[in-house]
């Protein structure tokens, strides 16, 4: 059996599966392909320091797969929180994905799992309450970093379907509340006053870290098996959340909310750009089903569970008291 | 309550010093009132866990006075604010049942009252199972909808809950698409009925959509097109039997006498009416006529016969539906005709 390579060791759910990866099989079966060296205390750990967004990535990167005898790619290199850096951000999602599947094609590697979101289906109003798997993403076109995403799933797809020797999972990940992780959802969690689109109040999923790595290991252990949503057990609306959280909600009208929101990304005090302004309007609820049947996986936690678990951890001021009385000090 | 456990006792310690024999009933007594205690305390711990209510944050904000003007009391208070009408758990379409409760007494003013629905053939929604209730669309605002949910709550033995498929119009705008949704309307696409009526729920479709709710005062109880068929097709695919129903009343609630669309489609809104009430009196031309309503529902139809592939068979998903149009326009056509009054019925 071949060994398991993993890009984006960095990343959260990256640097994590890495771990488990050594505890479980070992350090001499995992390779990491990265520009940044893993933490030291995973031990003999192979590492190949490669940046796949330079021209020649593709090149070297079928030297090392079949120098270390790949047979599995987990990709994690991906940016979870939008960045103003956009096109370096493309170079890394969009064109370092095409290297990383055209080497692993090129390299005879048997299965490529890649992390993606369920964002990438896009909050649309017209989207059906429970997006499955075969729904065509329509995301904001003006949202690059939900497009670099897609172009990413799309590239892994297309290798797939023209070298049928090497398979696929693309695991759409919900939105992920995680010690350490920067997401949209983190930056709005972590202000004060958060404004909201006014008369909107969408469902929002938030997926328990120790789901989505039992998912991960899931998918490692299955074998490919195309785009898989990954999901907790239910959703909660928006406004349940922030005021579970604690937060002074604005309400913003539509209309301007986009322009605002754009204001104030440009300014650097946003938290994400207009596209955004989508996400917390309409919903992206995706369906679970598939991975149940396909992976073996369910959901242990709510999206509930998961955002108190987070909040607990982060913000362990924020525990619910009552205001003093009068005469209590 | 301090002294009845004493008397209790102290009578029965007395029987109990003539004849051994009363003593297991003494215990038992005290055993059961001891269970009372118990569950007494139970509930009160549960009373002081519970999160503060509205009325107890409100309070505690005049009593802090400026002192309570912070950021933390500000979100603590709208936290508070929101809590009281909705709760903190969702069904997985994101219908809310606190605030389903909490407008009810609206809604059923409106059904009861106002509008004195008068229901009639409730039998034919079956008891179990799924089922697509087909309803005639009208009255500017998606009343109608929630009359049918509500009679079918209401006066239906089994007291099922219809989950009504909400135009997109409706879902899409602000306060209205929450509203909606977390009143248990769901987005009208075909993924949603299929859901819903493959988990065995009661679906009320209005095929008519845009063309129907929307129409002018002089078209009242004319059925537009129903859409492309497709409540037929989520009906074949899902073997469910269909419930045509028919509105009377809704037309007039709303009379549009003319149609303002430049204005409403900037808004997201594909008319806007002109009523002899609104826009000429404000808010208060938002108000609804109180007509007399009637809800009359008839011998479902069973398309399981024809099978889900039958779905993908253009002419007869259209035959179907055009039947379904004719039965719903002839049970219109009866009540209009036995309607002395808009008002009266």
């Amino acid at each position: 059996m071949g060994r398991i390579a993993v890009t984006g060791t960095s990343s959260f759910l990256g640097s994590r599966i890495l771990r488990r990866l050594v505890d479980a099989r070992g350090a001499d079966s995992v390779v990491t392909v990265d520009i940044a060296a893993p933490p030291a205390a995973l031990g003999d750990v192979h590492r190949q320091m490669l940046d796949l967004t330079l021209p020649g990535a593709d090149q070297r990167l079928v030297d090392v797969l079949q120098v270390e005898e790949v047979d599995t790619v987990v990709h994690a290199a991906f940016f979870t929180s939008p960045r103003r850096d956009s096109s370096y951000a493309h170079e890394l999602e969009s064109i370092g994905t095409l290297h990383l599947v055209a080497a692993a094609a090129a390299a005879g590697v048997r299965h490529v799992l890649m992390r993606s979101y369920t964002a990438v289906y896009g909050a649309r109003g017209q989207n059906p309450n429970f997006l499955t798997e075969d729904h065509r993403p329509d995301p904001n076109p003006s949202l690059g970093w939900v497009r670099d995403k897609l172009e990413a799933e799309q590239h892994a797809l297309a290798f797939a379907k023209r070298y049928p020797s090497m398979g696929v999972t693309i695991l759409r990940f919900a939105t992920i509340l995680g010690s350490g992780l920067h997401t949209f959802y983190s930056r709005v969690l972590a202000k004060r006053v958060v404004p909201v689109v006014f008369g909107y109040d969408p469902l929002v999923q938030f997926l328990h870290p120790e789901d989505a790595l039992a998912a991960l290991e899931a998918a490692l252990a299955k074998g490919p098996c195309g785009i898989v949503n990954v999901v907790p057990r239910d959703a909660l609306t928006l406004l349940t959340a922030l005021h579970l959280a604690e937060k002074v909600t604005v309400a913003v009208p539509h209309p301007v909310a986009y322009a605002l929101a754009d204001l104030a990304w440009n300014a650097g005090i946003g938290a994400a750009p207009a596209g955004f302004v989508d996400y917390v309007r309409f919903l992206f609820v995706a369906d679970g089903e598939k991975a149940k049947r396909e992976l073996g996986w369910i959901a242990r936690y709510r999206s509930r569970d998961a955002l108190e678990a987070y909040l607990a951890y982060r913000y362990p001021e924020t525990a619910s008291v009552p205001l003093p009385l009068r005469g209590e000090g | 309550m301090k002294e009845r456990p004493n008397v209790i006792p102290l009578r029965r310690t007395a029987t109990h010093s003539r004849r051994p024999g009363p003593l297991p009933r003494a215990d038992r007594e005290l055993r059961a009132r001891l269970r009372t205690v118990e569950a007494e305390l139970e509930r009160a711990k549960a009373r002081a866990e519970r999160p503060e209510g509205l009325l107890v944050t409100l309070a505690r904000l005049a009593q802090a006075g400026t002192r309570g003007l912070s950021w933390a009391s500000l979100a603590r208070l709208q936290s508070a604010l929101y809590f009281a009408w909705h709760s903190e758990d969702v069904d997985e379409f994101g219908s809310d049942r606190r605030f389903t409760e909490t407008l009810q007494p609206l809604f059923e003013f409106l059904y009861t009252v106002w509008w004195r629905v008068e229901t009639a053939g409730i039998e034919h929604v079956p008891a179990e199972g799924p089922g697509l209730v087909v309803v005639n669309h009208s009255g500017v605002l998606p009343y109608d909808g929630l009359m049918v949910k509500l009679a079918i709550r209401q006066e239906h033995p089994a007291r099922r809950d219809c989950r009504m498929l909400a135009l997109d119009m409706f879902a899409l705008l602000p306060v209205l698409a929450p509203l909606l949704a977390k009143s248990g309307s769901v987005r009208a696409n075909p993924e949603n009925g299929e859901r819903l009526l493959n988990k065995g729920e009661l679906v009320g479709v209005f095929p008519e959509g845009v063309k129907g709710v929307g129409k002018p005062f002089r078209d009242r109880y004319k059925l537009a097109r129903f859409g492309r068929g497709g409540f037929v097709r989520i009906a074949l695919r899902t073997g469910a039997p269909i419930i045509p129903c028919a509105v009377v009343g809704a037309e007039e609630i709303h009379p549009m006498l003319a149609n303002a669309d430049w204005i409403g489609r900037p808004l997201g809104f594909p008319y806007f009416p002109i009523t002899p009430t609104f826009p000429a009196l404000g808010p208060l031309g938002l108000v609804p006529l109180p007509t007399k309503w009637s809800i009359d529902f008839t011998d479902p139809m069973d398309v399981s016969q024809y099978g889900p592939e039958a779905a993908e068979d253009p002419i007869l998903v259209n035959r179907l539906s055009e039947e379904i149009r004719s039965v719903i326009q002839r049970m219109i056509d009866g009540r209009l005709a036995r309607r002395r009054s808009v008002w009266f019925g």
